[in-house]
């Protein structure tokens, strides 16, 4: 297995690099998305086979936290390579860039992949580094001067907040002597016997810095700017696979703080950052011009969701597990239908994109549909995610929280719905002219036909999460729920 | 001598703060190579040979020479001298400094009592070195300063790591040298290219992505 998710796509690298042929890159990105999720679903059914050493195995480790994200991975990497190839054959790279956009890609996948399974703290740590900097080389695919500047904030600030958490790495070993290990099972049994201040201490310094990664105010900066000028696929892949990546690592950390009588500690800084996310997206969606950067601070909305189910721990851990995997879903989707947008109106203003329902029927439908499943609208999964969080909320005697909550969740979602309505029903009007335009009169663009790939990836990603909605598969709620119990169980 | 260098190593940031000139930076990050390699060298009994030349491949080789010539390079091709117009003035840059450092002391003074097996004083020196030089990142605009700022950052971390020492397993060392490959990544990258693109070099003229 750990061949198929780590040594198969490196030597795919080095054919695309010896090829550097554009149909080689499309076989490779599309046809390991396709063994990528096989892979998955395998390692779901069957016990995972190995052919590599006890040795390394140990610093893996398919436990249904892994297993989860592993299938949430497995499913956005589909359909965002699907989607490449629509965006690839519109965008007229050169064949260096087509490779090395491939390449990239593939070396993306790899390092997530091993942050989600990895068993070892300081493991985790070295593929948290990684994304930051094969992240870095897909967002600079597209060259021009606002894709520099968001992949300076991006590798600069990450960076930087990946500095921080090796810090909080050094200190937990420091405190941890006793055990001498920082595998995570070790850390989990040993957790009573390590120096509480140093353990507090190293608990900031790695939130902070997986924070950083995963998006949660107040070092959220890089991302609304890195998201909103990174090319769609890799936006969705930023934001439906990335942020989870940091924040299984946090999910991985946290019943360190549980097993040493900390949890009140980390729970508060939790909540207080995952409501300051809250507010932040609350109050800049609503000024939002850029589309895309009004997803971002969704995105951040959706993560600060996350860190308040974790904060709230037990019954809010399951929430915040199922929304992770209904955002990125959702998330994903909605990115990459931003993709169709941005051909059909050539810019990404909310004003410039009026009348889309005019211009093109299915792309509006997708990108309501979204916005109907990001907000948490009933038919779709992110409505019980949210629901599981008031319960756990009510369950810890903090019901009060759901005020400010559902209020700030409010706010959101009017912020966005104004600006996705407005876009699709909207009026056209074209920048600089703010004369009366006649509704029906979409300009020249609305003869652009988009190919069968522009509209089967969100689409996709929109029928998972009615799945997920409907009838939440027994597999998903087995997994989440045996997640949640050995992270709760771990802690005790 | 550990203590002495690492008071030395300390002692280097004020010097950061007391200069403008972006090369007097760049000695400055090639002195602090130097000295984490004679630290890396004084430690020696408790590090296997392998390790040993490891950590002071990377601290000879990359922190000290390979880094500070590469900026060297590129800082020269693009004549950027001086660090003008500081978003904190020097002098308070210098005063805050200092604090930093001395609150670096009190840290370490404190972290005798915290664990067995610290080298205190590297400890707190360290971490007065990692504020310091985020510090640098949030009060100049250029962005060969800040590149520069997150490097002081890395030597303090480098620093840590030596001082918390005894049993950090091999990835740690791993992760240093990852980091230090960020940092060229980003300036061979980068520089290079924002150079072309921007007029002028500094941080100001990353400012059209906002709300």
């Amino acid at each position: 297995m750990l061949i198929l998710f780590f040594i198969a796509p490196a030597a795919l690298c080095l054919v695309c690099l010896a090829f550097r042929r554009r149909v080689v890159n499309r076989i490779a990105l599309l046809g390991f998305a396709l063994a990528y999720a096989a892979g998955a679903v395998l390692v779901l059914i069957g016990p995972a086979f190995f052919l590599l050493p006890e040795e390394l195995r140990r610093y893996f480790d398919f436990d249904s936290l892994g297993k989860l994200f592993l299938l949430t991975l497995a499913a956005v990497n589909l359909g965002v390579s699907g989607y490449s190839l629509f965006y690839l054959a519109n965008v007229n790279l050169s064949r260096e860039k087509d490779t090395l956009y491939t390449i990239s890609m593939l070396l993306f996948l790899v390092s997530m992949t091993g942050g989600i399974l990895s068993s070892h703290l300081g493991l985790l740590w070295v593929f948290v580094e990684a994304t930051t900097l094969t992240g870095g080389m897909l967002i600079s695919v597209e060259r021009g001067k606002q894709a520099l500047e968001a992949v300076w904030k991006y590798i600069f600030i990450c960076s930087i907040g990946v500095a921080l958490s090796f810090i909080g790495v050094i200190v937990l070993s420091l405190g941890s002597k006793s055990i001498g290990s920082l595998f995570f099972a070790d850390l989990y049994a040993g957790a009573g016997a390590i120096n509480p201040f140093l353990l507090k201490l190293a608990f900031a310094f790695i939130l902070v810095g997986f924070g950083t990664k995963m998006g949660l105010a107040p070092v959220h900066a890089w991302l609304p700017d890195t998201h909103s000028e990174a090319p769609s696929p890799v936006s969705a892949l930023l934001s439906g696979a990335l942020l989870n990546v940091a924040g299984v690592g946090l999910v991985r950390f946290h019943p360190i703080m549980t097993g040493a009588g900390l949890e009140p500690f980390a729970g508060t800084l939790l909540l207080v950052m995952g409501f300051l996310s809250l507010l932040v997206s609350a109050a800049y969606i609503l000024s939002s011009e850029n589309y895309k950067r009004m997803l971002a601070y969704s995105s951040i909305e959706n993560m600060g969701i996350v860190a308040i189910g974790l904060g709230l721990g037990g019954p809010g851990l399951f929430a915040a597990l199922l929304h992770m995997v209904v955002h990125s879903f959702a998330k994903s989707g909605l990115f990459l239908t931003t993709g169709n947008i941005h051909r059909l109106a050539g810019s990404k203003q909310i004003s410039d994109a009026g009348a889309l329902l005019n211009r093109d029927r299915k792309t509006a439908w997708l990108w309501i549909l979204g916005f109907v499943a990001i907000a948490g609208l009933p038919p779709f999964g992110a409505f019980f995610s949210k629901y599981f969080l008031v319960g756990a909320m009510v369950s810890r005697g903090l019901a009060w929280l759901a005020v400010p909550l559902f209020l700030l969740l409010a706010i959101v979602a009017f912020g966005m719905g104004k600006s996705v309505f407005g876009m699709a029903w909207g009026r056209y009007r074209p920048r600089g002219e703010r004369d009366f335009v006649p509704e029906g009169a979409a300009p020249a663009a609305a003869g652009r036909r988009l190919s069968v790939w522009a509209y089967l990836p969100p689409a996709f990603f929109l029928v998972l999460l009615l799945g997920l909605g409907l009838f939440i598969p027994d597999f998903v709620t087995r997994l989440i729920t045996d997640a949640r119990n050995a992270f709760v169980a771990v802690g005790r | 001598m550990t203590d002495i260098l690492a008071v030395i190593l300390g002692t280097t940031m004020l010097y950061v703060y007391a200069t403008s000139r972006i090369e007097g930076y760049l000695k400055i990050l090639a002195l602090q190579g130097a000295l984490l390699f004679a630290l890396v060298l004084f430690d020696f009994a408790s590090r296997s040979v392998f390790e040993t030349v490891f950590l002071g491949a990377e601290a000879l080789g990359v922190k000290a020479i390979a880094i500070p010539a590469i900026l060297f390079n590129l800082v020269r091709k693009n004549e950027v001298r001086r660090e003008i117009e500081p978003s904190l003035p020097q002098f308070f840059s210098l005063i805050l400094s200092s604090l930093v450092f001395a609150f670096g002391f009190i840290i370490s003074f404190w972290a005798r009592r915290l664990a067995a097996g610290l080298a205190p004083l590297a400890f707190g020196v360290s971490i007065s070195i990692i504020v310091s030089g985020l510090l640098l990142v949030m009060s100049r605009k250029k962005i060969v300063t800040h590149i520069i700022g997150y490097i002081f950052v890395e030597n303090g971390i480098f620093l840590l790591s030596l001082s918390v020492a005894s049993e950090m397993p091999f990835i740690v060392n791993l992760g240093v040298l990852l980091d230090a490959f960020t940092a060229v990544y980003l300036f061979v990258v980068f520089s290079n290219r924002i150079q072309r693109a921007y007029d002028e070099d500094r941080i100001n003229a990353l400012q059209n992505l906002k709300d």
